[in-house]
C-alpha cells in the first residue's frame, strides 16, 4: 500500500530519512516493499497485513511511527463549521438489519458546489496513485486514505423520501452501481435503500442514480460500520472488491465512524462550500464494549526470552493508544482502542511490546531441547533412496502439477472410472487429480524432444490420488519415461536407441539399491502398454508396478513421435518390503567353478525357463547364472536363438572336482534338451 | 577330416606370415581358436561328436594342429611384442567414460538442504495428506470461515467437501495431536493455491517448522531463523536481509488458540512456527527469475543442477 512521506508528516514530525522510517517500521512488523523518491516527496510501499486494517491509512501508520520514534501524534482537525441546521430536520436513518450494521451516522452538506478539487487535495490523492474525480468525492476519498474509514456521499435530492434505510435486499431487486454494471441482488446482501429502492451496496459501492454529479447541490454523507462477514460474502458473490469492502472485511473502527464523518463534512465545506448540518444523525443499535485484556509483564518477559522493564512496556502500550490500569498486584488491565480489533489476548499485547522494541534488538538464541531419535522416518528414507536409485539409472528428476485432464486419469488407471475432481478448477485441462505420474512425464518428454534433445530420461516421485471413502487415497509413486538415444552415450560405444530393457533395468536397479530384490516380473496385458512389451513387477508377492513400452496409439495424444519406455511403481509397497535388514554372509571359502554354455533353443523359450531348468537340474549348488550373449543368425537354425550363459557352481564346504562339474553340466544339458528342446553350441571352461 | 586338418594348417601358416602387429595377431588367433567360430575350435567340437571308434585317428591330427597353432601364436606374440611398431598414440583429449547419474530437481535439492539443516538441529521430519479438511487447513489454525486471511489462500476444493491444502500448516496440527511436547518438527511438501497469476504457480512447495515446549521464546525463533538463513544462503546474513527474509519467512509465536485447539495448556507450553516457499528460496539461491521454469522440466534447465 502506498504512503506519502509528506502526508505522514501532517500527523507526526519526521526528522529521519525515508529509508530510516522504512527500517523502523519493517523492524516493527510492517515490512517495507520499496520507496520511490520524487522531487518533493517520497512514496513508500508498505505491506500491511490483513490483521492491521488500522494501518491502511496515513494517520494509522503515523501512529505506529510516532510510537516508535517517541514523537507526539497530531490527529487532524475534525470540528465542523458551526451554524448548520440539525440533520434530523433534513433526513432520516433507519437500520432494519442491526445484526449487519452496528452503526450508521450521517450529515448533510447543503448548497455545496460540485467542481474540481483544489490543488492540495488533488496532489495528495495523486501522490498515492488515486484519481481525482470532483471536490466532494475527493474529500471522502481523502478521508479514507487519511483516517481509514470508508465514507459514501449521496445526492440528497435523489433520495426518495430523503430517507436512508439499511436493510437486506428483497427478491428481484437490482442496482446499477457506480461502475455502470446492472447487478442482481440476493437477500443475503445488505443494501442502503431510500424509501423505495436500493441506492448502494452497503460497504462496497454506491449506486449510479444517487452519485454526486455536476448538478448536485445537497449531499448526504454516510459513515457506518458494516459486518465484515456480510461485506465479504456480498463482495465475493458480486466479484466486486473495492477499497471500502477491503477495509470493512478486515474490520473498520466502530468508534471512528463519527470522527471520519465530521472530518469529511469539514473538508467538503472547505472545498465545495455549503453548510454542514449539526448535530449528525448517529444510529447506534449495537455498540461494542471496549475490550479489556489482562497483561502480565513477567509473562511477556518469559515468552519473549529477553528483559523488558515494566516502564518500557507501559510506555509502548500507551503510545499505541492502549489505556492501562495497574493494580497493586497482579496483571495489568489493558483497554484496547476500538481501532485495534486484532488485539484479543495477552499474547497480542506481548507482540505489541516486542514490536516496539524492534526486531533488531531481540537476541538470537537456539532452543536446547532433548534430541529426537525420530529424524527422517523409514518411509521418507525409502522415498529418498528411490529417488537416488532413479538418478543412478540415469534418470533426471521432473516435478509436475498434480492437476491433469480427466482423460489422463482414465488412460493410465484402468481401474478408475471417476477420478478425484476439483469443484473449482482453473481450467478443464487441470480439473482432476492425477492417478498416475506418467501423463505429466510424457508431456515433459515431448517438450524436450521438440527442443531437439536426442535423449530424454526423466522420472518423478510424488503423490497420486485414487477415489476412496471417506477421503481419496493418496499414494506415493515413482514413475519414469525414456525416449531417444540409450545411455550411456559415449564416442567409444555404438549408438543405440532405448529399449524395454533400459526400462526393466531401471526397476531392477531400484529393487537392488533398496534391498527389495529380486523383484519378480511377469508379462501381462496392461491397457496403456504395448502388448508383448508389458511387465508387472511384484515384490514379496505384492503388486509393485508396471514397466514396458507405452502403447504407440497413445503417443500422438502427448505429442511424441517415437517409442517411449516407461515404468511406474508404488513406493509405499516398496517401503513395506524395505523392512528387510541387511546381514553379512560369510565369504565363500572354496573357489567357484564357471562354465559357459551356448544354448540353442526354439525362439520363444524364455531366459526365465532356461534359468529355472539350470538351477533345478544341477546336482551342485549354483551361486549365479548370468547371460552374456544372445545371438540369432548364421550358424543358428532358423526359428531358434542362441543364449550364452555363464553358470557359477560353488559348494560351501569343499572344492569342486572337474568330474562332478561335468556331470552337473550333462544333467543340465539333458534336462534342457528334454524340457525345452534346447541343444548346446559348445561347452567350454574358463 | 584329416585332409581338412591339413588345409587349415596351411591356411594358418599363410595367415600367420602376414601378421604385422598385435591387432592382426589377435585376429588370427580368433579366426582359429575363437570360442564361437574358431576353425580349430570347430574341429575339436566335431571331434567330440565323432563315434569313439573313428575318433583315435582324426583326434591325433586335430590335437597336433591345436598344439602347432598355439605354439606358433605364442612365438609370434613374442616377436610382435619385441619388434612390432610402437603402441598406437592415444588422444587423451577425448572425453572419458562414465555412467552419468540423472540430476535431482532443484526443488528437491533445496528440500534436502532444508531437511538436513533441521535434522541436524534435532527436528523430526513430518508429513501429512495433500487433500485436507477445512478443520486442519483453516479452523484449527485460528482462521475461521470468512476470515480475510482466507483470501490470501484461494482454495481448490475437492468433491466431497475436502480441499487441497493451501499450506503445510495442517501438519503442525496433526503432529501436535499425535504427540506431546516437546516437539520440534519440520514438514516439507506440496501446497496448492487457486492462483492463475503469471508470478504465482497453482502448485508450489513449502517448508513449515514448529517448536513447542516449556519455555520456548521469541528469541528462540529469531535464533533459529538466523541459523537457517545462514545455512541456506551463506555465512553473512546480507542476502537474507537484502531480500527481506522477514517476509520470506512468515513466522511468529504459536497462537494460544491453536495450542488450546490441540489440548495443550498455553500457560504451560509455548511455541514458535515459521513457514516459507521452497521455490522462493531456490529462486534466490540459484538466481532463477521465473518460477515456471521449475515445472516445465526442460532438461536444458534441469541439467544445470547436477547432483
Amino acid at each position: 500500500m502506498k504512503f506519502s512521506h509528506a502526508w505522514l508528516g501532517e500527523y507526526v514530525t519526521i526528522t529521519e530519512e525515508p529509508a530510516v522510517v522504512g527500517e523502523r517500521l519493517t523492524g516493527a512488523g510492517i515490512p517495507l516493499d520499496g520507496i520511490e523518491g520524487r522531487a518533493d516527496d517520497s512514496i513508500y510501499d508498505f505491506d500491511i497485513f490483513t490483521n492491521r486494517p488500522d494501518c491502511m491509512n496515513h494517520l494509522g501508520l503515523a501512529r505506529e511511527y510516532a510510537a516508535l520514534a517517541g514523537a507526539p501524534l497530531r490527529p487532524p482537525e475534525i470540528a465542523v463549521p458551526p451554524g448548520g441546521r440539525p440533520t434530523q430536520e433534513i433526513a432520516a436513518v433507519v437500520i432494519e438489519a442491526p445484526e449487519l450494521c452496528a452503526r450508521y451516522a450521517a450529515r448533510c452538506v447543503l448548497d455545496a458546489r460540485v467542481g474540481p478539487s483544489p490543488d492540495w487535495l488533488r496532489r495528495r490523492l495523486e501522490s498515492i496513485g488515486q484519481r481525482s474525480i470532483n471536490n466532494i468525492v475527493d474529500a471522502t476519498n481523502f478521508v479514507l486514505w487519511e483516517m481509514g474509514h470508508p465514507l459514501h456521499p449521496f445526492d440528497l435530492d435523489h433520495l426518495e423520501g430523503r430517507r436512508i434505510v439499511v436493510r437486506r435486499s428483497r427478491p428481484g431487486e437490482r442496482l446499477r452501481t457506480l461502475d455502470g454494471v446492472d447487478r442482481a441482488l440476493t437477500s443475503e446482501m445488505l443494501v442502503i435503500a431510500d424509501a423505495r429502492k436500493p441506492i448502494a451496496l452497503a460497504g462496497i459501492m454506491g449506486g449510479e442514480a444517487t452519485q454526486i454529479a455536476a448538478r448536485t447541490k445537497n449531499v448526504l454523507l454516510e459513515s457506518a460500520w458494516f459486518d465484515p462477514v456480510s461485506v465479504r460474502r456480498a463482495a465475493r458473490a458480486l466479484g466486486l472488491r473495492t477499497d471500502a469492502s477491503h477495509r470493512f472485511e478486515r474490520g473498520a473502527d466502530p468508534e471512528g465512524v463519527t470522527a471520519a464523518l465530521d472530518r469529511a463534512a469539514r473538508i467538503i465545506a472547505q472545498v465545495a462550500g455549503g453548510s454542514v448540518t449539526a448535530p449528525a444523525l448517529d444510529v447506534h443499535p449495537r455498540p461494542f464494549p471496549p475490550r479489556v485484556v489482562a497483561f502480565r509483564p513477567a509473562r511477556a518477559r518469559a515468552l519473549l526470552g529477553f528483559g523488558l522493564d515494566d516502564a518500557f512496556m507501559r510506555q509502548a502500550l500507551l503510545r499505541l493508544g492502549f489505556a492501562i490500569r495497574v493494580p497493586a498486584d497482579g496483571a495489568w488491565s489493558v483497554t484496547v482502542p476500538s481501532f485495534r480489533r486484532d488485539i484479543e489476548r495477552e499474547v497480542d499485547l506481548i507482540e505489541e511490546v516486542a514490536r516496539q522494541r524492534g526486531y533488531g534488538a531481540i537476541p538470537a538464541e537456539v532452543p536446547v531441547l532433548p534430541a529426537s531419535d525420530q529424524g527422517r522416518s523409514p518411509r521418507e528414507r525409502v522415498f529418498q533412496d528411490a529417488r537416488r536409485a532413479a538418478q543412478a539409472a540415469g534418470l533426471s528428476e521432473a516435478v509436475n502439477y498434480a492437476m491433469v485432464e480427466r482423460d489422463d486419469c482414465l488412460r493410465f488407471d484402468p481401474d478408475v472410472s471417476e477420478p478425484v475432481a476439483l469443484t473449482n478448477p482453473l481450467q478443464e485441462t487441470a480439473a482432476c487429480l492425477r492417478t498416475s505420474l506418467l501423463p505429466g512425464l510424457l508431456r515433459n518428454l515431448a517438450r524436450n524432444l521438440n527442443h531437439g534433445l536426442e535423449s530424454v530420461h526423466l522420472f518423478e516421485s510424488g503423490t497420486t490420488f485414487h477415489p476412496a471413502v471417506p477421503a481419496p487415497d493418496e499414494r506415493q509413486r515413482l514413475a519414469f519415461v525414456m525416449g531417444g538415444r540409450g545411455l550411456p552415450a559415449h564416442w567409444s560405444l555404438p549408438r543405440r536407441e532405448v529399449d524395454v530393457f533400459d526400462a526393466r533395468g531401471a526397476v531392477e536397479l531400484l529393487g537392488d539399491l533398496l534391498g527389495a530384490s529380486p523383484l519378480a516380473f511377469s508379462s501381462d496385458r496392461i491397457p496403456f502398454l504395448e502388448e508383448g512389451r508389458a511387465l508387472r513387477a511384484t515384490c514379496d508377492g505384492r503388486a509393485l508396478g508396471v514397466v514396458g513400452e507405452i502403447r504407440r496409439s497413445l503417443l500422438a495424444t502427448y505429442g511424441v513421435d517415437r517409442p517411449v519406455y516407461a515404468g511406474e511403481i508404488d513406493l509405499d509397497v516398496l517401503a513395506q518390503a524395505h523392512g528387510m535388514v541387511r546381514r553379512y554372509r560369510p565369504l565363500p571359502r572354496y573357489p567357484a567353478v564357471r562354465r559357459d554354455l551356448a544354448i540353442v533353443a526354439p525362439a520363444g523359450t524364455t531366459f526365465e525357463a532356461i534359468d529355472g531348468v539350470i538351477r533345478r537340474a544341477s546336482r551342485l549348488p549354483i551361486a549365479d547364472v548370468q547371460v552374456f550373449d544372445r545371438y540369432r543368425g548364421p550358424g543358428i537354425p532358423a526359428g531358434c536363438a542362441s543364449l550364452a550363459v555363464q553358470i557359477m557352481f560353488q559348494h560351501p564346504e569343499r572344492t569342486l572336482t572337474t568330474q562332478e562339474v561335468q556331470e552337473s553340466i550333462e544333467a543340465i544339458t539333458a534336462t534342457l534338451s528334454r524340457e525345452l528342446q534346447a541343444t548346446l553350441r559348445g561347452v567350454e571352461s574358463r | 577330416m584329416q585332409s581338412r586338418v591339413q588345409d587349415i594348417r596351411r591356411q594358418f601358416d599363410r595367415d600367420l606370415a602376414r601378421v604385422k602387429d598385435a591387432a592382426s595377431l589377435e585376429d588370427v588367433r580368433t579366426r582359429y581358436l575363437g570360442r564361437r567360430a574358431g576353425l580349430v575350435t570347430a574341429l575339436l567340437r566335431e571331434l567330440r561328436e565323432t563315434p569313439p571308434e573313428k575318433r583315435a585317428a582324426s583326434g591325433k591330427a586335430v590335437n597336433e594342429l591345436k598344439t602347432h597353432v598355439e605354439a606358433a601364436l605364442e612365438g609370434a606374440r613374442t616377436t610382435v611384442g619385441a619388434a612390432g611398431p610402437a603402441p598406437e598414440t592415444i588422444d587423451l583429449t577425448l572425453p572419458g567414460r562414465s555412467q552419468r547419474p540423472g540430476s535431482s530437481h532443484p526443488i528437491t535439492q533445496v528440500r534436502a538442504l532444508i531437511e538436513e539443516i533441521f535434522l541436524e538441529m534435532g527436528y523430526t521430519l513430518e508429513s501429512g495428506p495433500e487433500i485436507e479438511t477445512d478443520f486442519y487447513n483453516f479452523e484449527a489454525l485460528n482462521i475461521p470461515p470468512h476470515h480475510p486471511a482466507r483470501d490470501m489462500q484461494d482454495t481448490f476444493y475437492v468433491e466431497g467437501g475436502l480441499l487441497l491444502r493451501t499450506h503445510t500448516s495442517p501438519v503442525q496440527i496433526r503432529t501436535m495431536q499425535r504427540r506431546r511436547p516437546p516437539i520440534k518438527m519440520v514438514a516439507l511438501g506440496r501446497v496448492f493455491r487457486r492462483d492463475s497469476d503469471i508470478t504465482h504457480s497453482p502448485v508450489f512447495h513449502q517448508v513449515e517448522g514448529l517448536a513447542v515446549a516449556e519455555g520456548i521464546t521469541f528469541a528462540h525463533l529469531k535464533g533459529t531463523l538466523e541459523h537457517f538463513c545462514r545455512r541456506v544462503f551463506g555465512q553473512d546474513l546480507t542476502l537474507c536481509k537484502q531480500t527481506g527474509w522477514l517476509e520470506i519467512l512468515g513466522s511468529g509465536m504459536v497462537h494460544p488458540a491453536v495450542l488450546e485447539a490441540v489440548g495443550y495448556d498455553p500457560e504451560h507450553v509455548s511455541g514458535f512456527a515459521f513457514g516459507t516457499g521452497i521455490e522462493r528460496i531456490a529462486m534466490l539461491k540459484y538466481r532463477v527469475d521465473d518460477i515456471r521454469l521449475f515445472y516445465e522440466n526442460d532438461l536444458r534447465f534441469l541439467s544445470q543442477f547436477p547432483g
